[in-house]
Formats: C-alpha cells, sequence, structure tokens
C-alpha cells in the first residue's frame, strides 16, 4: 500500500508536469489511488479520542434523527393541527349560529304585541322550543373541544419527550420578528384576554377602585397589592 | 334615572353579539339613539362626525384598543368630557389602574347583567 508523505504528494505533481499532454484513464486511476492513500494517511495521523467524538457525534445525530421521527412533525403539522383549526373553527361558528338564534328569539320576544294573550302564548312556546334547540350546541361543542384537548395532549407528550431526550434548554426571547411585536403591543397595552376564576379583580374590587377617586385611591389601589 | 335618554350612545366592539347584547340591554333602559363601532379608529372617526353624551367600549380590539381610544378621547379638547365606560373582559388590577389614570369614569367587568350596566350609567351621571 503507498502511504502518504511528502514524497507521495512530489511524485504526483511530477507526474501530473509529464503527463499534461496525454493524460490517459489509467492515469486517473493511478492519480485517484495516490490521493486516496494520501488521505488515508492524513487520518490515522487523527488522536483516537477525536475519532471517539466524531463517532458519538454521529451517533447522537442519529439518535436525533430517530427522535425527530418519534415527533411526528409532519403528521402534527399536516394532519392534527390543522384538524383542531377546523374544529376550533366549527365550534366558533356553532356558538355564534346558537347566539344568533337565542337573541332573535328573545328579540322578537321583546317587540311581541301581548294583547292577544292566545297569539302571543303560541309565539312564546314557538321561540322558547326555538331556543331550547339552540342550546343543543353545547353537547356537539364540547365533543369538539375534546378532540382538540387531545391533540394538544398528543402534542404535549411528544415535545415534552423530545425536550427530555434531547435535554433541551429554553430558548430565550422572540423567535421572529412579529412575535416579538405582538407581545410588546400586548404589554404596552394591558391586553391579558379573560381571567380563569379567582383571577383577576371582580365588579365590587373594582367599583372600589373606581368609587375612591379622590379619597387616596392610590393607597386603596395599593392595598391590593399588597 | 337622572340621565337624559334622548343623548346618542356610542357602543365600540369588535364583536357583533356584544354590540347587539348591549344594544338591546341600553333600549331596554330606554336609550333610542344607538350607535356603534368594531374597534378604536371606527369610534374615534365617529365621535369627531357626531357629538356622543356617552361613549361604552371594549378594550381588547385591533388596530386600535379601547383603552388607545380613551387616551385620544381626553387628549381630544372636543372630546375631552365625554363619558367612557369600559366594558372587558380584562380583569387584571393593572387594566383597572391604567384605564383610570387614563381618564375612565367606570369600568365594567365581562360577563355583566343590565342592572351591573345600568348602575354604571346612572353612577357616571351621577357624578
Amino acid at each position: 500500500m503507498v502511504t502518504g508523505n511528502t514524497k507521495v504528494f512530489e511524485d504526483l505533481v511530477d507526474f501530473l508536469k509529464q503527463k499534461r499532454e496525454n493524460v490517459t484513464f489509467i492515469d486517473i486511476i493511478r492519480l485517484a489511488e495516490i490521493a486516496a492513500s494520501s488521505l488515508q494517511s492524513f487520518f490515522e495521523t487523527f488522536d483516537a479520542t477525536v475519532y471517539r467524538e466524531l463517532r458519538e457525534i454521529a451517533g447522537y445525530i442519529d439518535s436525533m434523527r430517530d427522535q425527530i421521527g418519534v415527533l411526528q412533525v409532519n403528521e402534527i403539522k399536516n394532519s392534527r393541527i390543522p384538524a383542531a383549526g377546523q374544529e376550533l373553527g366549527a365550534i366558533v361558528k356553532a356558538t355564534e349560529n346558537a347566539t344568533n338564534t337565542i337573541m332573535n328569539c328573545a328579540e322578537a320576544l321583546m317587540a311581541a304585541d301581548a294583547s292577544d294573550p292566545v297569539a302571543y302564548k303560541a309565539l312564546v312556546d314557538e321561540k322558547m322550543m326555538m331556543i331550547f334547540e339552540a342550546c343543543s350546541f353545547q353537547d356537539i361543542t364540547g365533543q369538539r373541544i375534546a378532540k382538540v384537548v387531545e391533540t394538544l395532549q398528543h402534542i404535549e407528550e411528544r415535545v415534552g419527550r423530545f425536550a427530555n431526550v434531547m435535554k433541551a434548554k429554553d430558548f430565550e426571547g422572540f423567535l421572529t420578528d412579529s412575535e416579538r411585536d405582538r407581545a410588546a403591543r400586548k404589554e404596552r397595552l394591558f391586553l391579558h384576554g379573560p381571567s380563569l376564576d379567582g383571577q383577576g379583580v371582580d365588579q365590587s374590587t373594582v367599583d372600589k377602585m373606581i368609587e375612591n377617586d379622590d379619597k387616596g385611591s392610590q393607597a386603596n389601589i395599593d392595598k391590593l397589592f399588597s | 334615572m337622572a340621565v337624559d335618554l334622548s343623548m346618542p350612545v356610542l357602543v365600540v366592539d369588535d364583536y357583533n353579539t356584544m354590540i347587539r347584547i348591549i344594544r338591546n340591554l341600553l333600549k331596554q333602559i330606554g336609550f333610542q339613539d344607538i350607535d356603534d363601532a368594531a374597534d378604536g379608529s371606527a369610534a374615534l372617526g365617529k365621535m369627531r362626525d357626531k357629538r356622543y353624551g356617552l361613549v361604552i367600549s371594549d378594550w381588547n380590539m385591533e388596530p386600535m384598543t379601547g383603552y388607545e381610544l380613551l387616551k385620544e378621547v381626553r387628549g381630544d379638547p372636543g372630546l375631552a368630557k365625554t363619558p367612557f365606560i369600559m366594558v372587558t373582559a380584562e380583569s387584571k388590577t393593572e387594566n383597572v389602574i391604567a384605564a383610570k389614570k387614563a381618564g375612565v369614569n367606570n369600568y365594567i367587568v365581562k360577563p355583566f347583567n343590565a342592572q351591573t350596566l345600568q348602575s354604571k350609567i346612572e353612577a357616571v351621571f351621577a357624578d
């Protein structure tokens, strides 16, 4: 076996100088052999530790590829998230339709002429039945919400497992400029959205804060933080 | 109720259902001249075209929020004295404080009922 060293490269240069005008296929094969032998000897000079580390990195990359596969990213992105979006859209539409029906009934009853009790009673019965029917949306939306929750759990389990296996640390900051802008707007304009039960302040607390206008209101507000 | 029921009222909310609910409640109270707008900037445009006796606004809207609308109204000498009630699901203490500092006349937390709306309107005009 030819061993690669300075002499080999000098031979290679000489060979190329001599054969510049008439290189054959055999010559190319010969060149490839010399080059490969040179590289092999180059790699042999690598420290065994570096080689082991490279193997570990290769193993880690293989394992990461397997874990990404387990995440089922494509299925989540192409199937589960769009399906959950459709379910949420259907929920919004169903609640909107039900609300409209109920409000139409209420408005019709408020505007109804009650001078004829029989006709008025018939109208009330009809509208009440429509309200009952409209309220049935809750059963279906409950089932739709269950499907969305299932999707969120599916994603949570996989992402949680992936983060655990990869020992991932949370990225600090924002992924995109628009994400940063949205967060800044929310903070600047106090956009928190609805609070859950037990969080936020109730109407009676709000009333106290608003009413104590000129009587040390800041002190009262401060009490709310203590 | 010492409130002039003939005064025009502007309801600002990005949800048509909520506008409809507030409009019906106001009608029940006795108000007849009720307009609506879907966000702060649309409301501001209407307020500059017509003099409203009361504004009832949501907080969380786009592009202009009710909070920004309130500050714009209080900063405009022609509109600054318009009574302004915030009706919102934003119920953090800092929201109430910010609204109060910006000059809100009253603050209603959603969900609310007709009695709450009426009592807050009365409180605003009793001052």
